[in-house]
């Protein structure tokens, strides 16, 4: 098992290095760029924009650039913003807390909802309040996150005249109160559509349960319902519920991206889309690494749980 | 369904009994899948509303009009944006948009991802490897991170659009297919057609092929209201159709928002539009996957 995660570890930089050397690429190979951008601003000079594009590097050959920009990224320094020249380490540190807060909570919330809704469906099978929670899981897996999220930001202030928006964003090592407050808005948005997915795995999988013979057994030696349902039909299917959340988690992650833009939140979405709008490449590169690695290590940390949580694995191990 | 595909180049006259097929085949799936059918309907009122939308519209959709933020009435169905555009007809032809883009992105990646999987399943070994690897490096992203990126990369409209979109859609599909495609090559009849000799691109194309055309379609029909969703939140967050063009993401980001309190239409019809049109096509696919597939059949009827 340690050799495993051993190898899986050591796989994680290479696919980040080969995925690097292609977004660098395509991002290289780009029409217009920065320094046009940030002179196009001041009034066109093509003296200018030639100028400006020697001092930021970017009249260098391809893979000059790509060798400078990776021996700093090993260091975890990803240079420079293109549009303003700040550093980039700093900026991605404090985008990093609120995209993960977001994220842990919108899996929490998926998991809580999605099995509540699953073990509900499936109790119960074909039956009015089955369906009602199927069609349910459809509707939030139809509602595009940004609409739903739109609504929830609108529709309090239409018939309250309250809204989930603030003006300032507060950290959550701040204030944690009144960061989950604003927080829990977006979360409850994105969770929508994948609570409705760990309903569906959970469903079926505890109805898969409910006619295999250990249930039978269970039900013969005079267990109650109660402790059939929860004990042996819903903790085997919670594992294939966890790789469902695990699976979930790249599209959490990329919800968060408009989930932040939506709800003002100071995240590595936020910087991602500032960074594409400015055909910042610098910016784009590092924050879609970041979120690579994220992805990877989550995965990693889905399968090894997956292969603990499973007795058959474990003992294999 | 797949063993009479499989016996097709045996059978020699057919041409009558499989357009009855095709009819017994409809009303059966009208009676065992009846939210299925609702959701063909709507998907064809829809395409109907955008394949005419230059018959149905009122107003053009990108040109300003003097009505104001108007409320929905006689002038104007769906009532109008700040710049006095008129959402009817916006709507119309962002379903155009919509469509189009999740269609083409849709059927890029199928088909390139069903190559893909045929060529790696098939010779396996270090082919498979190669190929499985490529389409990992795209899988480490989230969907919109890298479309994001690669929008970045290729610039803004429609054309960029599609690629980006159907880049994220590629490798999950030959991932999936790829499975099949083991399956398939283990059978006899795989066997069999290499000991008479067809050369590969025969034996991957005339006898696998007809074998995971189920699957292509299940994957197809799941990838699409993705793929849409996927436009829409690109052109929300303003990297997606260029500024001004009708497409329901764009026009629900912005305006929509800051006017709800007085506008709500210019939000409410095209979300509308889009969730109906998403919802159309999950209720669509899972009946195909009911209909079609048939491993996962048993676990939906107990």
């Amino acid at each position: 098992m340690s050799n495993y995660v051993l190898r899986r570890l050591v796989l994680i930089p290479a696919t980040l290095l080969v995925a690097s050397l292609v977004l660098f690429w395509l991002l290289f190979s780009q029409p217009g760029n920065a320094a046009i951008l940030r002179v196009g601003s001041l009034g066109s000079c093509d003296e200018c924009v030639k100028n400006l594009e020697q001092r930021l590097g970017l009249d260098d050959p391809f893979l000059v650039q790509y060798a400078h920009w990776l021996g700093h990224a090993v260091q975890g320094d990803f240079g420079q913003s293109l549009q303003n020249g700040q550093d980039i380490r700093p900026r991605i540190r404090r985008a990093l807390l609120p995209t993960v807060e977001l994220a842990i909570l919108t899996t929490l919330l998926s998991a809580v909802i999605g099995s509540a809704v699953g073990i509900i469906s499936a109790v119960r099978p074909n039956s009015v309040v089955d369906y009602f929670l199927r069609f349910v899981s459809i509707l939030g897996l139809s509602i595009p996150q940004f609409w739903l999220a739109t609504l929830i930001v609108v529709l309090p202030q239409v018939w309250w005249g309250w809204t989930p928006l603030r003006r300032d964003y507060v950290d959550v090592t701040d204030n944690p109160m009144e960061n989950l407050r604003l927080m829990i808005w977006p979360a409850l948005a994105l969770a929508a559509g994948s609570s409705a997915y760990v309903a569906r795995i959970v469903r079926s999988s505890m109805l898969e349960a409910l006619s295999s013979d250990y249930v039978r057994t269970a039900r013969a030696k005079g267990l109650r319902e109660r402790i059939v349902v929860l004990r042996h039909v819903f903790r085997p299917s919670l594992i294939t519920a966890f790789t469902v959340i695990g699976l979930q988690f790249g599209f959490i992650l990329g919800g968060s991206v408009i989930m932040e833009s939506i709800f003002g939140i100071p995240g590595l979405g936020q910087l991602l889309l500032s960074g594409v709008i400015f055909q910042d490449y610098p910016v784009v590169l590092a924050v879609t690494m970041v979120f690579g690695a994220g992805f990877l290590l989550i995965s990693l940390f889905v399968d090894v749980m997956y292969a603990y949580l499973d007795p058959r694995l474990r003992r294999q191990a | 369904m797949s063993s009479d595909s499989a016996l097709g180049e045996l059978v020699i006259a057919e041409a009558r009994p499989r357009t009855w097929r095709g009819v017994s085949w409809l009303l059966r799936f009208i009676r065992t899948q009846p939210l299925g059918a609702a959701a063909v309907v709507v998907i064809v009122v829809i395409g109907l509303g955008a394949i005419f939308a230059p018959l149905l519209r009122t107003t053009d959709p990108v040109e300003f009009g003097r009505d104001v933020l108007a409320a929905p009435g006689g002038d104007h169905w769906f009532g109008t944006t700040r710049q006095g555009r008129d959402v009817y007809s916006r709507v119309l032809y962002g379903g155009r948009v919509s469509l189009l883009i999740g269609i083409e992105a849709v059927a890029i990646s199928i088909l390139g991802g069903t190559v893909l999987a045929l060529i790696a399943g098939y010779f396996k070994g270090v082919v498979d490897g190669i190929v499985m690897r490529i389409a990992d490096l795209v899988l480490i992203f989230p969907g919109i991170v890298l479309a994001l990126a690669i929008s970045t990369a290729f610039g803004r409209g429609l054309g960029s659009l599609t690629v980006a979109v159907a880049i994220i859609f590629t490798p999950a599909a030959a991932r999936v297919i790829r499975g099949a495609v083991l399956q398939e090559s283990a059978m006899a009849y795989v066997a069999a057609a290499q000991v008479i000799g067809a050369s590969p691109p025969r034996i991957m194309f005339r006898h696998i092929l007809p074998n995971i055309l189920p699957l292509m379609i299940v994957m197809a029909s799941a990838a699409l209201p993705a793929a849409i969703l996927t436009e829409a939140g690109l052109s929300f967050l303003g990297v997606g159709v260029a500024v001004g063009e009708p497409s329901w993401g764009a026009d629900l980001s912005g305006d929509s928002r800051q006017y709800f309190v007085q506008a709500w239409w210019i939000a409410v019809f095209p979300g509308a539009a889009l969730s109906l049109t998403v919802l159309a096509f999950n209720l669509l696919g899972d009946s195909l996957r009911d209909v079609l597939d048939p491993r996962l059949r048993g676990s939906k009827l107990r």
